[in-house]
């Protein structure tokens, strides 16, 4: 079976970078553009990881976390956060929410790959026989 | 902040942008700017990232992996340079965290068109960072008030 990624970021450009990133892995990827949006696919679609931006309207990432640490079917999902800002005090905030990891912006598809990987067992999509 | 610029552009695109030495600032015909704002107890402000309408699309299809002409909404070109400002004023923002000067972000915000200018509010600081990549010019403009 698929493993399942959530993407939470209303930058739909993010969104797609991270879904480029997974497309080599046998990965089912589902989106959010919001953390509201993020906690109802996360409830529907148990994903087997979040990645999840910070700084979104509506609901931001660290609401998001907050709320799904709160919940006891969602607490144990592993999250890898995507973030702008390096400061130590910010890094410091998102590791205490109970984040696995954190991205900050720019980034290459193949560190968020090396990061998810310490996270989930990810499978490269066997190849089509010719 | 120019580090960091350079390294949105680098990591991103794989495009070489470089700090020129303070001149007049370039005059787009036509502009796209990305710009996010950021407050707290002690600093307030914003970073506008400007450049070329055709050198925006150059450089969202460079992010999305397209090519230029693939790029048929401006939308698309929006988002990635809302992003890119995103990820420019985050350097900032971290800057400032550092020293002691917390702040949070808003979300981007995308001004298009021609012969605009953005005037600071009284006793806001205005500072210009003019870069060069692949022959086009991206302008990035400051404005910060500490409390």
């Amino acid at each position: 079976m698929a493993t399942k990624v959530l993407s939470v970021d209303d930058s739909r450009t993010i969104r797609l970078i991270v879904g480029r990133a997974f497309k080599p892995y046998d990965c089912e990827m589902v989106e959010a553009c919001n953390g509201e949006e993020g906690l109802a696919a996360a409830a529907r679609e148990k994903p087997d990881l979040i990645i999840l931006d910070v700084t979104m309207p509506i609901m931001d990432g660290v609401t998001m976390l907050t709320r799904l640490k709160e919940d006891e079917a969602l607490k144990a999902i592993p999250v890898i956060m995507l973030t702008a800002e390096s400061g130590r005090e910010n890094v410091l905030h998102i590791a205490k929410l109970g984040v696995r990891d954190y991205l900050v912006k720019p980034f290459k598809e193949d560190q968020l790959i090396e990061k998810v990987g310490r996270v989930i067992s990810l499978q490269k999509k066997a190849a089509v026989p010719a | 902040m120019t580090r960091h610029l350079v390294d949105v552009f680098e990591t991103m695109v794989s495009m070489q942008a470089s700090l020129q030495p303070m001149a007049d600032i370039p005059l787009f015909e036509s502009r796209v700017t990305g710009s996010v704002g950021f407050a707290g107890a002690n600093v307030t402000g914003a970073v506008y990232l400007h450049m070329s309408a055709p050198f925006a699309t150059t450089f969202a299809a460079a992010m999305l992996g397209l090519k230029p002409a693939e790029i048929s909404d401006d939308n698309e070109v929006n988002d990635v340079i809302g992003e890119a400002a995103n990820m420019v004023t985050g350097g900032l923002k971290s800057w400032l965290c550092d020293a002691g000067t917390d702040c949070a972000m808003s979300t981007p915000a995308i001004i298009r068109g021609k012969s605009f200018s953005i005037e600071p509010a009284p006793e806001v600081e205005r500072e210009w960072l003019v870069f060069e990549c692949d022959k086009n010019f991206i302008v990035v403009e400051i404005h910060i008030k500490l409390n």
